[in-house]
């Protein structure tokens, strides 16, 4: 007869088999862990919550990018360097005059080229994309010094262009419209992922190569065009950055590729390719924001943020590969 | 005047670098019939049925279909001509859905390309047909036995029309259950007058479904013989020869 304890763990290992059940769990025990532990309980209130979707959105939109990417089977380490990039091209155009909106489509245009050409290395070449946008990543940083020399820029782009400033980084019945832009971009890309064309494309290209191959899928093609969208993706979270700070500063960007993959991880991407999920990168996502604040809230030093985050990837990488070994007997 | 074969390859010759792997093989196929491709590993049929699937193409020779002279330069052409291949290791992406297997790279599109579910959704009849026992189109093909993804591969070439399906190998690493399953499939192509070539080193398996074999060594076709003209005791001596 099984006991009531025995039940109990069944019913729990039905809902870790759910990918997104799980990370779903382990947001919302973050919840209610940083809500008793916050000082008078404050990690509720509509501050800390509008801080946390304010940043949110910088680092979610291109990890929604980096999904997408990590589905077809590829990685982009060059989304720091190219979001920061992109911010400081913006920002510049800005200062020679250039109409912000203008400055933003151009700054778009660049980034798909800029995705375009490591995808076209990647897939030309050969050489794997962790060394190629490794490169990226090292050659956009570059530029960056290159050209600011370390000084910082200011973007006062809500006095001057105030529609550009609502439209990306301002409110909306108290919600931060860069939120809106997050969820957007997400739904975009969870109909593209479920019920497009290309979609089953880019599940195709990382689930089994030779196979979308053979069947006639141009692999090669899809690969680029998701490097395209993680190029495009970052220069717009960078853009928004800048537009939050009212500035660029060299460091913009620093260390987002390494955000962007845990956050992808954490939401049940697959290292190898052929699975992920839209929805489980955002709550990868909100998983990350809310350890980052629920700590500070908690008056937890700083430091403690990266070794916490490093344990929950260990974490949530080997409950994976465990629940896929369960189901494969 | 006699109607013109499904295929007719002629004098098709393939090099890698400096290794003859196809050299100056010709053969017919007609409609409706199924053949066996037999010969040790090595022998030159996995890369014969590459030029025919626009895998590879060919240095030399040429490719008829009803007669007319074809260039099969990549898969997709292949398809498009009917020639429907079931690669024993490619066939299927194990992570995604039956559906989305079946129409992988000829997804039915509503507006602005959005996948056409509904229609996604008919390939439970050609399954049903087949005896395939699968209980949605969204079950994702890892879950499947081996057999069942052969015939899962083998619905999708039967949906689409196919007049000619190559399958490579389709019974290696099953069980002697499975591998009986799979023939019956193949009994099930016939059955719709769609031409088969069977490529396999398990005369056994081959023999009871086929009705022609073609036997390759170093690249030549070195037999062509119909199954009443022959026997395994026969082949296996030519095979081992």
């Amino acid at each position: 007869m099984p006991t009531r304890q025995g039940r109990i763990i069944e019913l729990l290992g039905r809902i870790i088999l759910v990918r997104e059940a799980m990370i779903s769990l382990i947001a919302l025990g973050l919840v209610v862990l940083f809500y008793f532990t916050s000082f008078q309980h404050k990690f509720l209130c509509a501050d800390v919550l509008r801080t946390m979707f304010t940043a949110a959105p910088e680092l979610g939109i291109i990890v929604i990018g980096i999904t997408i990417l990590m589905i077809a089977g590829e990685f982009d380490l060059s989304v720091g360097s190219v979001s920061g990039f992109s911010a400081l091209i913006a920002v510049e155009l800005y200062v020679l005059g250039f109409n912000p909106f203008l400055a933003l489509a151009i700054v778009l245009g660049m980034s798909l080229a800029i995705g375009a050409v490591s995808g076209l290395i990647r897939v030309k070449s050969g050489v794997p994309s962790f060394i190629v946008t490794l490169g990226m990543l090292m050659l956009w940083r570059g530029v960056i010094y290159i050209l600011t020399a370390g000084s910082t820029l200011r973007f006062p782009v809500g006095k001057t262009h105030p529609a550009f400033h609502n439209l990306f980084t301002g409110n909306l019945v108290g919600i931060p419209v860069q939120f809106l832009w997050f969820v957007l971009i997400a739904v975009v890309s969870a109909l593209i992922l479920n019920h497009h064309r290309f979609g089953n494309h880019i599940y195709a290209t990382g689930g089994n190569v030779e196979a979308a191959k053979a069947m006639g899928v141009n692999t090669n093609r899809t690969k680029v065009i998701c490097f395209m969208l993680v190029g495009a993706l970052s220069a717009f979270a960078g853009v928004l950055r800048a537009s939050r700070v009212r500035g660029f500063y060299v460091q913009q960007g620093t260390g987002m590729e390494l955000m962007a993959i845990a956050a992808a991880v954490v939401g049940g991407t697959s290292l190898f390719g052929g699975v992920g999920t839209t929805i489980g990168a955002l709550i990868g996502v909100l998983v990350i924001t809310f350890l980052e604040y629920g700590l500070i809230v908690s008056r937890v030093p700083g430091y403690w943020f990266r070794a916490i985050l490093g344990i929950l990837i260990i974490l949530v990488a080997v409950v994976n590969w465990l629940v896929e070994r369960k189901r494969e007997s | 005047m006699k109607e013109a074969s499904l295929l007719e390859a002629k004098e098709i010759h393939k090099w890698f670098a400096k290794v003859h792997a196809v050299s100056g093989v010709s053969f017919t196929i007609e409609r409706g019939e199924s053949v066996g491709l037999i010969g040790d590993n090595g022998a030159g049929k996995s890369t014969l049925i590459k030029v025919l699937s626009g895998y590879h193409r060919p240095d030399k020779g040429e490719v008829f279909i009803e007669g007319k002279k074809v260039k099969i330069d990549f898969p997709a052409r292949a398809r498009a001509l009917g020639i429907e291949t079931v690669y024993q290791e490619q066939a299927l992406v194990d992570l995604m859905s039956v559906a989305r297997n079946m129409f992988m790279g000829r997804e039915p599109v509503r507006r602005a390309g959005f996948l056409n579910k509904k229609k996604m959704h008919e390939c439970m009849g050609v399954l049903d047909q087949m005896g395939l026992s699968i209980k949605s189109p969204d079950v994702i093909v890892r879950y499947l036995s081996g057999g069942e993804k052969q015939g899962v591969a083998i619905a999708r070439a039967m949906y689409f029309k196919a007049k000619l399906v190559i399958l490579d190998e389709p019974t290696r690493a099953l069980s002697v259950k499975e591998a009986q399953t799979v023939l019956d499939f193949i009994g099930q192509l016939r059955q719709e007058n769609v031409s088969v070539i069977f490529i396999t080193h398990n005369l056994h398996h081959v023999y009871s479904v086929v009705e022609r074999f073609l036997i390759m060594r170093k690249g030549k076709l070195v037999e062509d013989v119909k199954k009443e003209e022959t026997s395994v005791e026969k082949l296996t001596e030519v095979l081992i020869h």
